[in-house]
Formats: structure tokens, sequence, C-alpha cells
């Protein structure tokens, strides 16, 4: 049977300085996706590899990792798709490591808390009236898993301190505040709390979103705009308060 | 290897299960708490990743009176489906609460799908005779999990624990008190002692190898209520959705064949109108599963890999333009995980394990029996699915009887002050149960017992089944029980080990398939999951009660109660 090498980060922070790269040969099976690999691994070679995975369907976001320098979910990475070349796997670098290659994402929760909840407008007829082409404009945003992959790949994150919240937090605001029948507008929170203006809008985080997600195009530049028209731009303001009104009824 | 002081949080309410049941629960907690209980909610995985978010189909509610659906028409396709093990009045009660929690959901801000008139569209689902599954694209339960995770961040005085696996229940003179864990990222031992509990961990799906469940769920509030002697009930009725994707399992929603989709078998037959004349495609699941595994043994399959031999989800009937909008998370597995977009070709597909239809006994309110301690979802047995459960039932159910179950115990910690104690004896207890576990008690490994564990329970306890094959069947799963107390885990830290919870999952796994097995050997009958080819028919004289079991002095007891009938006579089932 053919099988392929895979090296793993391996790394207990509580009771090793460094960590060291590991690697495992694996046996290749159609369809093998790297979290397969890394299963095998576990279950046949070191149960004492470490890692977060559930569905193995790349819906419920846990299995993040980098692939061969690349933001990836190991359940959607076909391994065939490295032609047999040695796979690198090591944990999301943007967050602290717990152990090997799962990594503490919990920031992400606390700063999800912070963005305004949905708020419905006062005073809506029942039952609730929406078209469905809005109902898939915010369900592109809501589409998003919690990967927080864009967040690893985001280098405003990896390397500056700014406070910014991030492009997935982008997309929970976007996805709130295209909710037809939301009443809120995030963008002045985004900017001034959620350190949105820091964002460079280098795209990265559009590029590994596995949901596919244009985070920056949909996301990220309309929040921005928004926020710009709010601050700086008296007629503008008025304007599209106008419209959003006409066009969120 | 060390242990830790065992950390001990004390709270009024603590929720184990973090899916669409323990979200809800902890919402309604927490609305009728007002600020006066301290609840905690504590899952296996981060709280946002449970199991729930795979159910992709919809949720059932009555919603268009006006144009023929009916309470009555809810009830009477559920009970019919369940093969008549349904007690019909939680039934009754479900329907009429579904409608209600579903556009509760609409308005904390779920996109549902819509009509072109604005209003919510449903669509159809195996066995019930009026599309009244609510859906939202083919991610219900994701975007179900979404919305209650964001409402129930409105509430201050909920506080959440990721990662926690809990490893048993303080119970004493039949008096819940507590919950017992470690923190899975330190291996910090924790003591949630609280006044109250509800358990909603979902079903014991990873009992089988090939099967839609998450790795996750492996039925720890099922086995801890079995080791503490609480009643098991119909734990033998396992679902087995027709299209799970050959070779990993995967579900492909059963929304595939409600917009349109056929079931075809090699000679490019579309076989349901063989088997349920009627609703052909639409059957209910047993009836789906069966006839499909049918095709497969009279030879009319594809050969699979390992012995996976399947039949084809034909998508084009449905149309380009509708799969594109409906059923995108369907191509994009396709496309994935078999290189093929059912907008091309059909997708190769075989019953999957998907549900449990039994569970934890409990009364209408998700009350245990045990003071302080209520059960809800896939966990819990409120016998509103009897043998067999309709798609788009179940996560209505998380959610009516979720929040029913937040409620009743809300309301009991407002009115009963009683206070519970911890001893000295239940932090000694907690840390040599985890020594324990750590502990080499013989050569045994258990991925290799999860392993023969699979291979059993998709050979013996599967579509079809008969005594030679569940005898057979019990007698490995005894002796994997005696197994799974002489293993050696090699891995002995404290931090992310998986070696260990492997371990403890795979002992959970083995206790409840003995429940599974037996139940289904001692009910000499075929009544919706559950077929005997030896015992075709159902046998209403002898079987229309619920299969109770319990574990006692070591033994695992079989006994039966009645099933609730109101208004609708067991009748034959015809589709």
């Amino acid at each position: 049977m053919d099988t392929i090498t895979v090296s793993v980060y391996r790394h207990d922070p509580s009771s090793e300085k460094e960590g060291r790269f590991v690697d495992y040969d694996v046996p290749v099976e159609e369809g093998m996706v790297v979290l397969d690999a890394m299963k095998y691994i576990e279950r046949h070679i070191d149960p004492s590899l470490s890692l977060r995975w559930n569905c193995m369907a790349g819906k419920c976001g846990s299995c993040s990792a980098e692939i061969n320098y690349k933001p990836s979910l190991m359940c959607k990475a076909r391994v065939d798709s490295f032609k047999g070349a040695k796979i690198r796997v090591t944990p999301m670098a943007a967050f602290p490591l717990i152990k090997d290659l799962a990594t503490d994402v919990s920031e992400n929760w606390e700063l999800l808390k912070k963005i305004p909840k949905f708020t419905p407008k006062e005073g809506l007829e029942k039952p609730w009236k929406i078209s469905q082409q809005d109902i898939e404009r915010s369900k592109e945003f809501k589409k998003c898993i919690e990967c927080f992959l864009c967040q690893d790949v985001c280098h405003v994150i990896r390397e500056h301190h700014s406070g910014y919240f991030g492009p997935r937090h982008v997309v929970k605001a976007a996805s709130l505040d295209m909710h037809p029948l939301d009443a809120l507008n995030r963008a002045e929170f985004m900017n001034k709390d959620a350190g949105l203006g820091y964002c460079n809008i280098t795209k990265c985080c559009t590029e590994v979103c596995p949901e596919e997600i244009h985070i920056t195009d949909n996301a990220i530049i309309p929040e921005k705009e928004r926020a710009v028209n709010l601050f700086y731009d008296p007629l503008a303001i008025l304007v599209r308060s106008r419209r959003n009104r006409s066009g969120k009824k | 290897m060390e242990i830790y002081l065992v950390e001990v949080f004390d709270y009024d309410l603590v929720i184990v299960g973090s899916g669409l049941a323990g979200l809800r629960a902890a919402i309604e907690a927490a609305r009728i708490g007002k600020g006066k209980l301290r609840i905690a909610i504590i899952a296996k995985n981060q709280l946002m990743r449970p199991h729930s978010i795979s159910a992709e189909g919809g949720s059932a509610a009555v919603l268009y009176m006006d144009e023929g659906d009916s309470f009555d028409l809810h009830a009477y396709d559920t009970i019919k489906g369940s093969d008549y093990l349904c007690d019909q009045d939680v039934v009754e009660f479900f329907v009429r609460q579904c409608p209600i929690d579903i556009l509760e959901l609409e308005h904390w801000g779920i996109p549902w799908a819509r009509r072109n008139d604005g209003r919510i569209a449903q669509r159809p689902f195996g066995g019930h005779s009026y599309p009244r599954a609510t859906f939202a694209a083919d991610r219900t339960g994701f975007y179900e999990i979404h919305t209650l995770y964001d409402t129930l961040l409105k509430y201050d005085n909920v506080d959440k624990f990721h990662e926690q696996f809990v490893y048993d229940f303080l119970i004493e003179n039949n008096r819940f008190r507590g919950v017992v864990a470690f923190d899975i990222p330190t291996g910090q031992i924790r003591i949630f002692k609280a006044r109250a509990g509800i358990v909603a961990t979902g079903g014991l799906g990873r009992l089988y190898g090939y099967t839609t469940y998450s790795h996750l769920v492996t039925g720890d509030g099922l086995a801890i209520a079995l080791r503490r002697g609480m009643k098991l009930k119909d734990i033998e009725f396992v679902q087995f959705h027709p299209t799970g994707l050959v070779p990993s399992g995967i579900l492909i929603t059963e929304g595939v064949r409600g917009d349109g989709g056929i079931l075809r078998n090699a000679k490019g037959e579309r076989f349901m109108e063989k088997y349920a004349p009627t609703k052909k495609d639409l059957a209910p699941r047993d009836i789906v599963s069966r006839s499909m595994m049918t095709e497969i043994l009279e030879g009319r399959g594809f050969k699979g890999p390992g012995g996976l031999d399947y039949l084809l989800l034909d998508f084009s009937p449905i149309g380009a333009e509708k799969i594109k909008e409906k059923l995108s998370q369907v191509r994009e597995i396709g496309a994935h995980y078999v290189g093929i977009d059912p907008l091309d070709s059909p997708l190769p597909v075989r019953p999957s394990a998907h549900y449990t239809m039994g569970g934890i006994d409990v009364t209408h309110t998700g009350f245990t029996g045990v003071t302080g301690l209520w059960a809800a979802g896939e966990t819990a047995c409120l016998s509103i699915h009897g043998s067999n459960r309709l798609g788009a039932n179940s996560t209505s159910e998380c959610v009516v009887f979720g929040k029913v179950a937040g409620e009743d115990s809300a309301k009991w910690l407002l009115t009963n002050s009683n206070s519970v104690d911890l001893s000295e004896g239940d932090k000694k207890y907690a840390e040599n149960f985890l020594a324990d576990a750590y502990r080499d008690k013989g050569d045994y490994d258990p991925y290799e017992i999860k392993r023969e564990l699979w291979t059993t329970m998709d050979k013996d306890a599967y579509v079809f089944r008969n005594e030679n094959g569940l005898t057979e069947g019990l007698k490995i799963i005894r002796g994997l029980i005696e197994k799974s107390g002489k293993i050696s885990i090699s891995e002995k830290g404290n931090v992310y080990n998986q070696n260990l919870i492997a371990s403890l999952e795979m002992k959970n796994l083995v206790e409840l398939a003995e429940v599974v097995v037996k139940g289904a050997l001692e009910r000499k009958e075929s009544r919706g999951s559950h077929f005997r080819t030896d015992y075709p028919t159902r046998d209403d004289d002898n079987y229309l009660k619920h299969t109770i079991a319990r574990r006692a002095d070591g033994a695992l007891n079989i006994s039966y109660v009645p099933v609730t009938l109101t208004k609708w006579k067991p009748e034959p089932r015809v589709y």
C-alpha cells in the first residue's frame, strides 16, 4: 500500500520548552483527508497526539491547522492534492498553543460577546415578511463556521497588537447588519471599538475561508464604507440613513 | 501523570451538553430565573460546535392551517411513522408547541427560507403528509445552533465552560448534587456542584462504525444514567438514515428527496415505487432503509469499498437552479468527499446510523425521576418518536423540550430552596475515578475494542436483525465490556489527553451496546426501525409496549411499560 509522510508539530508547553516535528508514515486510501491521517496516527502509531476535531464534514470548524503553511481545515484538505509530497502540519500560529495541534481560540468568545446583538425593529407586523433575496444576503455571512482560519492568517492580528477584532468578527457584524429587520448599524462600533480601520484589505482572509465567504469585498469593505459615511460626511450620512431605511423595510 | 486538587464550582443549575436542547434549555432557565439563578452550561466540545450543527433538512411545524395542515395531521404522521410506539398525549403537546418555538427562532434572527410573498417556506419530508419542514437551506441545525448561541449571549448569568469531559453525576439518595468533570485543555478535575441539572448530551451514534454522527457523540450522558441505575427506554430503536454518503457515512439530507431527488438501484430502477407505491422515496426512513438493504442484499446494488455496497441518489429531477439554491452544502460535500458534483452525477449512498429514538426515561417535562435532574433532546426519551422518528421532528423536539426542561427546572429551583452539599468523599471519589482511568489494568487497546464494537454493531444490530446475529453480538459485546476494564492507555499527560478521553468514551459505548442488543434480542417482533427477519411482523398483542432497561447489581434487566394511546388506534402501516 502507498504511504505518505506527514510531519506533525508536537509540543506540550506544560512540560516541554520547545516543540519538534515528528514524521509519521501513513497508508494512503482513496479520498483520504489530512484529518484521516491524524486519526490514523492517533489510533495506530502515537495516541499522545492532540488535536481538536468532531464532524469530519467541514461543518463544525474544529480541526483548523496550518497545512504546508496554509491555514486549512484538516477534514477538507485532500491528501491526494499534495501529490505525494511530504505534508507538514502545524497549529494555528495566531493563537496560544494548548498542545500539538490544539490551540486556545477562546479570546474569540470574548470578542463575539461584545458585538451588538440582533435587535429587531420595533412594531413589526407578524408574521414577519422577508424576501428570499434578503435572506440570501445575510446568509452568506451566517455561513461562517468559526474555524478562525481568517483570524489565523490575518497579519494585523499576527503581527500587531492593534485591538482589531479580526475578519471573523467583521463577518459577524455584517451578518447582523444585513438582516433586513435588524434595527442597528454596527459600523460605528466596528470602527471605534473593534479596530476595523487597521485592516488594510489584503484579502488573505477571503483566500483561506473554507466557506468561501467574500469576507473582504462583502463584509469588511461595506462596513468600512458605512463608517466613513457615518463619521466624516454629513450629507452621505443623511443619504445613507434614508437608503438604509427604505432598503431595510 | 499528576492529579490536581479538585476545583469546585457552585451553581443552581448545570446543563451538560450544548446542542439544540442544551442551549435552548439554558436560554429558558436564564429567562425564567431573571438573574436569580446561577447557571452553567458545559460541553465536551466548544459550545458552538455540537453535533446538532449537522442537522440539515428542516424542523417540522404546522404553520399553514389555512392551507390544509393541522395539528392532528402532524400528530397522526408522527404516530404512524413511529409504528404506534409513541405516547400520543406527548405527541399532541409537541405538535402544538412546534410552531411557537419555530417562530421564536425567527424572532431571534434565524434565516428561514421564504416563499415568494415573504412568508416562511417549508419543504416536504419523509412520512409527513404536508410539506412542513421549516428550513434554512440545507444547514438548518447549524443556523439554529448559531441563533441560539447568539441569543444565550444576551444573558449574563450563564457561565459557559468549553471542553469539559463529564464522567459522572453526583447522586445520593436519589437526589442530584452536581457533575464531575475534567477540563480537557488542562486535565483539571472539576466538580460542578448544582441544585439541579439537565442532561443533553445527545444520542449514542458512535456505537456504529458507519454513521452520520460526529466523532464526539458517544452517549456519555446515557451511559452515566445507566451506571447510576436510571431507566433507559426503547434503546434498541436506532434509526438508519437512508442516505449516508459512501464511504464516509456523511449525511446527505432527506431534503434532496423532499425536493424531488430519487433513489436508483444498479439497474437504474426507481425501486421505491415497489416498496411504498404512494410515498415512494419519501416514505419514512425505516422503510426506505429496509428497501435499500433489500435491493443490496438481492444483488441490485453497486459493489462498494470495504463491504459498503451502495445505491445511487439521483438529483437530476430537482433541476439545477433549485439544487444550487437549496442544496449548496450537499453539492460541496459531494464534490469534496467523493469528487462528484450531484449536478452532473448521482451520489453513492447507503443507510447510515443516524439517530437514537430511545433515551433516558423521562416525564413529559423531561424530569428523570432523580430529584433535581432533567434530560432533554436526543438523550431523553419522551416517546414522541416511538420506534421510528420522522425526519424534521428531532430538531423541533430539541427546541420544544429543551425549553420545557429549562422552564420546569428553573421554576422548581425558584420555588425550592433546598441546598446540596459536597463532602470530602466526593472530591476523593472524583480524584480516584480519574486516577483509576489512567492506571494500566491490562493489555487491551481501547481503539481496538472500539473497532471490534463497530464491526459487531454494523453487522448484527444494523437494519436487519435476527436471533443468531444478536445472540452472537451480545456475547461479543459482553466480552468487550470485560476487556474495557482491562485496558491501558499509553499517554499519561494531563493536557488535552485524547487517549484518556477515547478510553472513557469507549467504555460508555460498549456498555450502551449491551442495552441496544439485549433490547433487540428480547423484542421478538418487527416495529419501525427494529426489524427481525425471524419475526418479520409487528406484534401488537405482545409488544405494543416500551422497553425499559435498567442495570441493578451488575445485571441488565429488561422490562416493559404500556404505551399511551389517545385517539389513534394502531393500524397497518402502508405508504
